[in-house]
């Protein structure tokens, strides 16, 4: 493959960036603020982050209004920003079982250890359009937003499972289902006494056959339409690969960044950094597999992202069971991150002058040819 | 306060604060005079592994932006890491460390930050929570 560079357009590519650069920066509506984009344009701003690869949500904000709403133009930004930035430390290894909910449901188990916690979701609301004027739902929002304020103890629902005020561990840090499996002897244990150092895929690109860490890391910042639709093949079965698979855990919460203290050496915790994680469930049937019990797929990725940590935990157990037979882990690896993806498909529109007339003059000299023969 | 938790209170601390502190801090004589920089005010990032509990192996989740900084004050080190790119706040967190290591009466005042600052991130926390439980739910089965 390969395309001739051009040269000159200068003044007309300043003039082109400059028109973008006005209405983004006026336009007629005032100046979009990082803080309003991190309050309500919460998603997206977790999307960049993830697909990023990057925790910072000032830097994530910025990138989403420079790339004007375009999430992997703004993972682009934020991975470019991340190659000029030294990397100061690693965490000690963060324990997953460290994060503070925010919401966890475990569609799975009616009464799991701990509580079902809906959260902040609109999982279980009718998809309405708000077509009323600006002000009138401004003014419902504010109604809103007053009620919550005034309620000092929100009514909660009779058969819940929550204690007092404060909460218990076991309500921030809900025991998982797996646990519960693995208690029942219910799943496959693939627990590993060793502790391989992990992949890691910003220093050396990950290829089939990968280890398990390289693919975790691969799909933790993927892109969430790229994962989400190499998932959607598997398990409809093009393919050739249906399962059944029921998700165990869903979280969302704040794990915290842990370093050790140069001086103390000790272990200290910098801050947090929100994620999403879920665990889903596998129904064994192969012959060579067993039967008798579940086997567990892990997705966990930066932000609030949950249609990216689902398709992840399937996929996670889909490779497993696929032990390298199918093109899946090399889809996964090769396919899924939007910067690959999209730096192929944009340069598409640079000019590609000097290779399309070489192909314009292959072709004529095949009619030629063929003329003569 | 032990040292390793006011590390992590400062790294939590208001900005305003922390900056308001350390400029007070500044214009005692002795610590103006005897305060080295030793690494000044770096952004970068910490690469966050994380341990996955189905078969406990480590992966890379992705990394964190965070600044840091190290000073001395008479000799005695500070050091202070913070999420986020803000280079004049950190710097001044890592002069607090050093000013509460190298004098006990200035080491109260950072404690009073660090006390507030954790008063602040329990309410927080209660708050949060006293949102989080109105959403429990025990959905019924149908027969």
């Amino acid at each position: 493959m390969g395309y001739a560079a051009a040269r000159g357009g200068l003044k007309a590519i300043e003039a082109a960036e400059r028109l973008v650069a006005r209405e983004r920066i006026l336009g007629e509506s005032s100046w979009l603020e990082s803080r309003q984009m991190i309050e309500k344009l919460r998603l997206a701003v977790d999307r960049v982050m993830g697909e990023g690869g990057l925790w910072d949500e000032d830097l994530a904000a910025s990138a989403l209004r420079q790339a004007e709403g375009d999430s992997i133009e703004a993972a682009h930004l934020l991975r470019s920003y991340r190659s000029t930035l030294p990397r100061l430390a690693y965490t000690t290894p963060i324990d997953v079982d460290d994060m503070d909910v925010l919401r966890r449901i475990v569609p799975a188990f009616r009464n799991p250890p701990g509580p079902q916690l809906l959260g902040r979701t609109t999982d279980y609301t009718g998809r309405l359009l708000q077509t009323a004027d600006e002000d009138t739902l401004r003014t419902a929002a504010e109604k809103m937003a007053a009620f919550l304020d005034e309620q000092v103890t929100p009514e909660v629902e009779v058969g819940h499972v929550v204690s007092g005020a404060e909460p218990t561990d076991d309500e921030r840090r809900p025991r998982r289902l797996l646990e519960l499996l693995r208690d029942l002897d219910a799943v496959v244990d693939r627990r590993r006494t060793d502790d391989p150092e992990p992949f890691d895929i910003t220093r050396h690109p990950a290829r089939p056959p990968a280890t398990r860490s390289a693919r975790l890391a691969t799909m933790a910042r993927a892109e969430t339409g790229a994962l989400v639709n190499v998932w959607y093949r598997n398990i409809l079965g093009p393919d050739g690969y249906l399962h059944e698979i029921t998700l165990g855990e869903v979280r969302h919460g704040r794990l915290p960044v842990k370093v050790v203290h140069p001086i103390t050496g000790d272990e200290i915790s910098v801050t947090e950094v929100r994620v999403t994680e879920v665990e889903a469930i596998e129904d064994l049937d192969g012959i060579e597999e067993d039967r008798g019990r579940f086997d567990v797929g892990y997705g966990l990725c930066f932000g609030h992202n949950e249609k990216k940590a689902i398709a992840m935990a399937n996929l996670d157990i889909a490779c497993e069971r696929d032990k390298g037979r199918s093109f899946l882990e090399q889809s996964i690896l090769l396919t899924t991150d939007g910067l690959d993806a999209s730096g192929f498909l944009e340069h598409l529109k640079l000019p590609h002058y000097v290779t399309f007339r070489s192909m314009m003059e292959r072709k004529a000299a095949v009619r030629r040819h063929k003329e003569t023969t | 306060m032990d040292r390793n938790r006011r590390a992590e209170l400062l790294a939590r601390a208001d900005a305003d604060d922390v900056r308001q502190l350390a400029e007070a801090f500044l214009s005692h004589r002795q610590v103006a005079t005897e305060l080295d920089i030793i690494a000044p005010p770096e952004v970068g990032m910490v690469m966050m592994q994380v341990r996955e509990p189905v078969c406990k192996e480590r992966f890379h989740l992705g990394e964190v932006v965070v600044t840091r900084a190290e000073v001395a004050v008479g000799g005695a080190r500070g050091w202070a890491m913070r999420a986020g790119t803000d280079r004049e706040t950190t710097l001044a967190a890592a002069l607090l460390d050093a000013c509460a290591e190298h004098d006990s009466a200035l080491g109260s005042q950072v404690d009073d930050l660090c006390v507030e600052t954790k008063a602040r991130l329990d309410r927080a926390r209660h708050q949060e929570w006293t949102e989080l439980r109105s959403t429990a739910v025990s959905f019924e089965e149908l027969d």
